[in-house]
């Protein structure tokens, strides 16, 4: 396994391909050991957490999504997607309950979300900083060697169609002409 | 370099202009001050001070953008900002959430700071709350931040000003109506990479020519963002300033350039460029820059 099969990119370290444990890494300087099988840290509340679902449910060999180090302040990140695994989200695709600013998924179908539930267990570290006390509760994890959840799960990102005609001549956008002088104007006035 | 046959608004925030057809005002530079740790007020000030005396020096305002980040910050912000800057000289404060927002409010109406304030953000995450707050306590200016997590597109950042994508109760142009706040900025929401960063530059003249409203945005926040440059340490420096140069190229009125520190670099740049812009927008467009404009000072 490699890094194909954390098709979203994003700020990461790959470790072990069969490793079952993910961990996110709220406000902590922090390196888990290398038998965990991805890491990296989590920012927003939104695009943030729709990268951890798409790049965990990719590897089935993670069952444990260990959240740890300070929360981030106004985004509350760590809690939101704590939020989004225990409540999934509305018909607004808003996560229930998030206390983050902006807790959207808005890339994902519901089917991923519902994978993200079945196949990762979360571990709730949020505040905790002291390097002994996660790398212990990683080792937990780990000595349950959890089964393979089955095949990845390879979410496609959701875009949003194209209301405009792409053959149309826009150099710059659908809703303005600029012609080759600088000149900018609204398209159909 | 563009010109717009929308009519573009102009507002005077605390006397420095911002908006307008490109090439008339310089683009204002926004500074970012405490982004990390608890407030260091000695370096803020040393900072801040002399990118004040090097801004006018080049003809580019710049604003401070007071990032406060706990409750207990706010009084000795509040107290630097009235020692320090200078009377009457426009600021911005930048918090995330939504309760230390509300709390800012109430402690910069107490201390009459409220008509120099610009108010950054408001963004579909906006709260009841939060709403009710800036009903009663209305700083100068506001800035929209067109944050769309459905649609990152210019087409996106336009449907949340105007509807707020189904994400929130009203459109975020009307909330702002609602408030009764008057001067808005748009902040096109610069992503990382790979989250179609460029739209936030595309939908600077895209912005402006729909709605005439000033418009900029982070764009060194992508720049930040873009991990393979940290293995060239010096040119990430280079890149991330220079990235603002695409704000004023594109029509923009403003660029939020990331910390104060960096204002040594990104002010020539950008009274650079305004002044390139500025000879094309006046021979061919007939844009006269106002007196204060980088050109009129450093081009004798």
């Amino acid at each position: 396994m490699n890094d194909e099969y954390y098709p979203w990119g994003g700020e990461f370290t790959i470790c072990s391909p069969q490793g079952c444990v993910a961990v996110v890494l709220l406000n902590i300087q922090y390196q888990p050991p290398g038998n965990v099988a991805i890491y990296g840290p989590l920012k927003t509340e939104n695009i943030g957490i729709e990268k951890i679902i798409a790049n965990t449910i990719s590897n089935p060999w993670i069952r444990f999504l260990v959240i740890c180090g300070d929360e981030i302040r106004g985004h509350r990140s760590g809690a939101s997607l704590i939020a989004l695994h225990r409540n999934g989200i509305d018909s607004n695709h808003r996560i229930i309950d998030a206390p983050g600013a902006i807790p959207y998924i808005e890339n994902l179908k519901e089917e991923a979300i519902k994978r993200f539930q079945a196949q990762l267990k979360i571990i709730d570290l949020i505040g905790e900083k002291e390097k002994e006390k996660i790398d212990t509760r990683i080792a937990e994890c780990i000595r349950k060697t959890p089964p393979c959840f089955g095949e990845p799960y390879i979410a496609i990102r959701l875009k949003p169609q194209a209301t405009v005609n792409l053959t149309d001549n826009r150099a710059l956008h659908s809703r303005i002409i600029v012609d080759y002088l600088g000149n900018v104007k609204k398209r159909g006035t | 370099m563009f010109s717009f046959t929308q009519e573009q608004k102009v507002f005077d925030i605390s006397g420095i202009s911002l908006g307008g057809q490109p090439g008339m005002y310089p683009t204002v530079l926004f500074g970012g001050l405490f982004f990390k740790g608890a407030p260091n007020f000695d370096d803020a000030k040393q900072h801040l001070l002399t990118t004040l005396e090097k801004g006018a020096q080049v003809g580019i305002p710049v604003i401070p953008d007071f990032f406060i980040r706990k409750i207990e910050y706010i009084p000795p912000i509040l107290t630097f900002i009235e020692k320090i800057i200078p009377s009457n000289h426009p600021f911005s404060v930048d918090i995330i959430d939504p309760a230390i927002k509300i709390e800012t409010l109430e402690q910069l109406a107490s201390k009459k700071l409220l008509p120099r304030t610009i108010y950054n953000s408001i963004h579909i995450g906006i709260t009841k709350e939060e709403t009710e707050a800036l009903r009663t306590y209305t700083p100068e200016a506001a800035i929209i931040v067109a944050f769309n997590p459905k649609d990152k597109s210019p087409d996106g950042k336009i449907e949340v000003l105007e509807n707020g994508a189904h994400l929130c109760d009203a459109g975020l142009l009307e909330t702002a109506h609602r408030i009764g706040m008057e001067k808005i900025l748009i902040d096109t929401a610069a992503l990382a990479p790979g989250e179609n960063s460029g739209a936030a530059i595309a939908a600077l003249p895209v912005i402006k020519e729909e709605y005439g409203l000033p418009a900029g945005c982070a764009i060194h926040n992508v720049v930040e963002k873009s991990r393979w440059l940290s293995e060239f340490p010096l040119a990430k420096k280079t890149v991330d300033v220079a990235s603002n140069a695409a704000i004023p190229l594109f029509g923009g009125d403003y660029a939020i350039f990331g910390p104060m520190e960096n204002a040594d670099l990104a002010l020539p740049l950008i009274a650079w460029q305004d002044i390139l812009v500025s000879e094309y927008t006046e021979n061919y467009f007939g844009i006269t820059p106002v007196p204060s404009h980088p050109r009129r000072i450093l081009l004798k």
